[in-house]
């Protein structure tokens, strides 16, 4: 058996991948970061999900507008987004190329046959589009379900004396255990059907014939520019006008502020000048101490109006009590 | 006189001279083939670049953290104010404090990644212990960058982070009292607290970690790269390069990569400030920074309550846990290093790093629960 049919369409495919999509991935952010210092898009609390969307681009292209459309998966604001994911084709082409060429060469040992790049990225990029939608939506049934479920669990007489802290870490670990698991059943079944794209493009390549070491240095020299003058010249300029422009587009202050970050305003504070200080406080005691003063006179006066009051009060209270008395003295023997 | 010039000094460039001058009393050519001709068994690979980044973004900290202290006042009365005044006031102020910040999160994060890559290659064993022990050391430095650093904007969220960090601390057997009070200087947090964890922060820590990194390197390079973990010798004897320029290539993506990243996160959440800092915490619920989040949320459950079962809880597993990285090296002898042969090895880094992602998860879950 030759490495070839050997090779699992999983292993393959996984290979293929995980490879293109790291290889252009830092010329897809430098254009992301410069989309985002010009203000041409602005990404929302779902940035993990974003990260994934443009790392993973060479199978969510075209899967990204329908997952749009059908499930509403909102990244951010702005047109910069499109137009990513459009600048994103030709660089994931180059990387699907690469990696691609050097797979057949290394791992196959087959003679990588004309237009590899364009035919695999286009089949990649139809089959994420139809598998996509499939994987968000029952990725997204399973884990809605098992939330409600583990949720459900603890709703139960049993459970509902359990402590907030480990509720929340074993649900959590039930409902991450069940998506996950169904996350990466789906990943693997998907990263397959790619490998046996790659497998079909495989059929009808030729044996290279050459020995490992040649191959080794077949697939090393492809990545090393023939003109290694040129090439540096041109990397060096596109990276002068991207971080000119770079600098032209970063915003000088915060770029979107929002409520919780308005400017406040801070008030200078006057100079300490320890003698002033000293006497105003003075001043201040001064005023303070008489004002205590009065309110203590005035009150040891009102509590004297009051006695005053209770005094006089109890003598018209005795009066009528006095003047009953005689009234009271027996009038008969 | 013209006969006696030496004939190599004759047709050199400005430029030529002036290296040749140079290399003439230090060696520089010597020193740039001991650097850049280092061979690197079975060839360049991105998985090694992660120490060169960790560099790299220790560079850009100390750079963008000195832009920072030209405008930054570490007083009590003013930290929060000089802080707003970055953000709001100075010219890409925002931007550099954001980058500073998340700048700190890739740190971390990569120092978890060349950790990881590290054990699962299995390049701790012999004979790299030391360049391990030193890393653990180096990694123990990075911790507590992010502690000493969260602080010094004096918002709400660095008073009370810093509170709950050195009440963790607090409950070290012997010295953690002395800790404790040690770096507060006072009963609560306050100016004397601050003092210190800036002093730490931008002399002590940065001191520590350029004299590590340097012995790390230099165990690195006496002991050589590991090189893969799998592969005939047929194979990785093909594959053997230089470190130039193939793997600098690899390092300078990977560093451009991670530079574009943190940029990226810098728009995506610039540094926002709370209200100032108060002894009296508010609606907020105190938290610390999110690498230590998962700690935080343990410490929650039941059975880690109580004194002894917060020690146990912020110490004792803790502590067991780097022991036990600190002696891998040592308990760990058997050559092998094909990670789909150390089963348990590779079970024990899964579970670990599962148990991390749940419980910083149940922790923001947490969070949500209490707001």
């Amino acid at each position: 058996m030759t490495e070839r049919e050997s090779t699992s369409p999983l292993k393959l495919g996984l290979n293929v991948l995980w490879s293109a999509c790291w290889t252009g991935f830092p010329i897809k952010l430098a254009i992301a970061l410069l989309f985002l210092a010009l203000g041409m898009m602005h990404f929302e609390a779902r940035i993990g999900l974003a990260f994934l969307m443009y790392l993973a681009s060479p199978v969510t292209v075209f899967a990204m507008p329908i997952l749009s459309m059908a499930f509403e998966p909102h990244l951010g604001e702005g047109f910069g987004i499109a137009l990513l994911f459009l600048l994103c084709i030709p660089i994931d082409i180059w990387a699907m190329g690469v990696v691609s060429r050097t797979v057949f060469l290394e791992k196959l040992r087959l003679e990588p046959p004309d237009g590899l790049a364009l035919s695999l990225w286009i089949k990649t990029a139809l089959a994420g589009a139809v598998y996509m939608p499939i994987l968000w939506f029952v990725v997204g049934f399973v884990t809605e379900n098992s939330i409600a479920m583990s949720h459900a669990l603890f709703e139960t007489d049993l459970l509902k004396a359990v402590p907030v802290a480990e509720k929340i870490g074993i649900e959590l670990t039930l409902w991450g255990s069940v998506s996950l698991g169904v996350l990466l059943v789906m990943l693997l079944i998907g990263v397959t059907l790619v490998g046996r794209v790659i497998k079909s493009a495989a059929q009808s390549a030729q044996p290279t014939g050459q020995s490992y070491q040649d191959i080794i240095t077949r697939w090393d020299l492809m990545r090393v520019p023939a003109d290694q003058g040129l090439m540096l010249t041109a990397v060096t300029l596109v990276g002068v006008v991207l971080s000119l422009l770079f600098w032209a587009g970063l915003p000088v202050s915060t770029p979107h502020p929002h409520e919780c970050c308005k400017k406040p305003e801070v008030k200078a504070q006057p100079p300490y000048k320890p003698v002033d200080a000293l006497n105003k406080n003075e001043k201040a005691i001064t005023v303070l101490a008489a004002q205590v003063e009065s309110l203590e006179k005035m009150k040891t006066e009102e509590e004297a109006a009051k006695e005053k009051e209770k005094d006089k009060g109890k003598a018209v209270k005795a009066k009528p009590a006095d003047a009953k008395a005689p009234v009271k003295a027996p009038a008969t023997p | 006189m013209m006969e006696q010039t030496p004939p190599s000094a004759t047709g050199l460039t400005a430029l030529e001279k002036v290296i040749a001058f140079v290399d003439e009393r230090v060696g520089l050519k010597t020193i740039q083939a001991k650097m850049l001709n280092e061979p690197v068994p079975g060839g360049s690979r991105w998985a090694y670049v992660f120490g060169s980044i960790l560099l790299f973004i220790f560079i850009m900290q100390a750079v963008t953290g000195i832009l920072l202290m030209f405008y930054y006042v570490p007083t009590a009365d003013h930290a929060f104010a000089s802080t707003q005044y970055i953000i709001h006031e100075v010219d890409y102020g925002w931007f550099l404090l954001s980058y500073h910040f998340w700048g700190s999160t890739a740190m971390v994060v990569c120092v978890f990644a060349h950790m990881s890559q590290v054990f699962l290659w299995g390049a701790y064993k012999s004979p790299r212990e030391l360049i391990w022990l030193v890393g653990l050391a180096l990694f123990g430095l990075v911790m507590g960058f992010g502690f000493t650093g969260y602080l010094l904007p004096w918002d709400q969220r660095a008073y009370w982070a810093t509170t709950v960090g050195v009440e963790i601390m607090d409950k070290t057997p012997v010295i953690g009292d002395f800790m404790a009070r040690f770096l507060k200087g006072g009963a609560t947090p306050g100016q004397m607290t601050l003092s210190r964890f800036f002093v730490i922060h931008v002399m002590i820590l940065p001191a520590g970690l350029m004299g590590l990194a340097g012995l790390h390197i230099f165990l690195f390079r006496a002991a050589g790269p590991a090189g893969p973990f799998r592969g005939t010798p047929e194979e990785i004897k093909a594959k053997t390069d230089y470190f130039f320029p193939r793997q600098i290539w690899k390092d300078i993506v990977g560093m451009v990569t991670v530079f574009l990243t943190i940029c990226a996160l810098a728009f995506w959440e610039p540094v926002v400030l709370l209200e100032e800092a108060t002894p009296d915490p508010g609606d907020y619920h105190p938290e610390p920074e999110w690498y230590f989040l998962f700690l935080f949320q343990l410490l929650r459950l039941k059975m880690f309550g109580g004194e002894f079962g917060q020690f146990v809880g912020a110490m004792a597993l803790p502590g067991a846990f780097m022991a036990l990285l600190a002696a891998l090296p040592f308990i760990d002898r058997d050559p092998e290093r094909n990670i789909f042969k150390r089963p348990i090895a590779l079970i024990g880094w899964i579970m670990v790093m599962a148990m991390i992602l749940l419980f910083t998860i149940a922790a923001i879950i947490n969070r949500e629960f209490l707001d």
